[in-house]
């Protein structure tokens, strides 16, 4: 079997794998074998993308008119924005320790936006990959984490899952800002990604302060 | 505080406030907007690879979930009936846009130029360990859209090729050919983006 007869099969062999013939020119041709290293890994990494982007609020005006055109949603409720989040009956009890949390995470986020460096050191370079396993938790969301194992155990794992995640995602952001300062849309993906781990926060603070 | 805290500080489960929404309660609509909005979102962006369709999509799969909500049985998980509701809106709209016109194995198939190149020749880098989201996410916005759209199904929404081949009207062999393509001409685009970013330090 040469390249081209194993490229014409490929499509249907990639995920089943193929026959001995199919996997033995696998074994002694490395360049299909990186060609098939390389489109398994697109496809590993694509599943990690989490949905990361939020609609502007015009999208919940625009259905809460529509709805109100047919006479099902009272007048005057198109500001109301949806916020739940996948964590069911947690409540919202804002007290000066759930604001100073919120006050420090804002400007830790800052001081990350104005001191980021612009290029990296070629020998840094190898660890700019996309992080295939989420990134340790931080020290600050270890105590976090101390706590909401303290006062809602039952939840907690959903919690560090989700830290975990996050940060994974604003190491990524950062990455791709470092490597390109210009790049609005990496940027945005980072203000995004801190936006997201300032409402992880502010769950975790209405759910375990007192 | 709003109404949608309201109805998470009553310690109402998403279930519950579906069967509420069933019975026309707006709130518990809202509620559930609030819960889904950002997975319908991207979905349907990531299909698209544009913010204004995206953002007309995504208001039309939640005024079609109000309409049909009713018919939610519960047989699978709501995201995953709401997804589904997501995707067949997508599909219509790429649909009245004029994708499957002709026959739609040859309509979902890009034009030659944007296709991936093949692959006999020279060795190149691996790609694992070299690329980050952001550069995945950008490069498969540039995908074409036949190309997109399978991709998105299948690699990151995790459709498999029997229900895209439904959903898409075209063969499960027509779907596995066209991820195939997809995922080539994704490893050309981040391989040239690795390229540009190593010409540039």
């Amino acid at each position: 079997m040469n390249c081209h007869k194993f490229q014409e099969v490929l499509p249907y062999i990639i995920e089943t794998g193929g026959d001995a013939e199919e996997e033995g020119h696998l074994q002694t041709c490395p360049h299909c074998a990186e060609l098939v290293q390389d489109l398994k890994y697109i496809a590993t990494q694509a599943k990690l993308l989490l949905p990361m982007h939020d609609p502007s609020p015009r999208v919940w005006t625009g259905i809460a008119q529509a709805l109100h055109h047919q006479g099902t949603i009272p007048e005057g409720r198109t500001s109301l924005r949806g916020q739940i989040m996948s964590f069911p009956s947690q409540a919202k009890s804002w007290t000066p320790m759930g604001w100073a949390l919120v006050a420090v995470f804002l400007m830790v986020f800052s001081l990350l936006l104005i001191n980021y460096r612009p290029h990296l050191p070629e020998s840094q370079s190898s660890a700019q990959n996309m992080s295939a396993q989420p990134v340790a938790l931080e020290s600050d969301d270890q105590q976090l984490m101390a706590r909401v194992s303290q006062r809602a155990p039952d939840v907690r794992q959903a919690y560090e899952d989700s830290l975990r995640e996050v940060n994974t995602y604003i190491t990524d952001a950062q990455q791709a800002v470092d490597q390109d300062p210009e790049d609005a849309v990496a940027r945005e993906q980072l203000l995004d990604a801190y936006q997201q781990k300032e409402m992880l926060y502010e769950m975790a603070t209405a759910r375990t302060l007192p | 505080m709003t109404q949608v805290k309201k109805i998470i500080a009553s310690g109402l489960t998403e279930a519950e406030a579906i069967e509420r929404a069933k019975g026309g309660d707006a709130e518990c609509f809202e509620a559930l907007y609030g819960l889904h909005k950002r997975r319908v979102y991207s979905l349907c962006l990531r299909m698209t690879g544009n913010t204004a369709e995206a953002e007309d999509l995504t208001q039309e799969a939640f005024l079609q979930l109000y309409r049909k909500i009713a018919t939610f049985r519960g047989e699978s998980a709501f995201s995953t009936w709401l997804h589904r509701l997501s995707v067949n809106v997508v599909l219509m709209h790429l649909r009245k846009k004029g994708l499957p016109e002709v026959s739609l194995d040859e309509a979902l198939e890009p034009q030659h130029e944007d296709g991936p190149r093949k692959d006999i020749g020279a060795r190149d880098n691996v790609l694992a360990g070299s690329i980050d989201r952001v550069n995945l996410e950008r490069a498969i916005e540039s995908l074409p859209p036949g190309y997109r759209i399978i991709f998105v199904l299948h690699d990151i929404e995790g459709y498999e090729h029997n229900e895209i081949a439904e959903m898409m009207g075209c063969s499960i062999g027509n779907s596995k050919s066209q991820l195939h393509k997809a995922r080539m001409k994704l490893r050309d685009l981040l391989k040239l983006s690795r390229a540009e970013k190593a010409a540039r330090r």
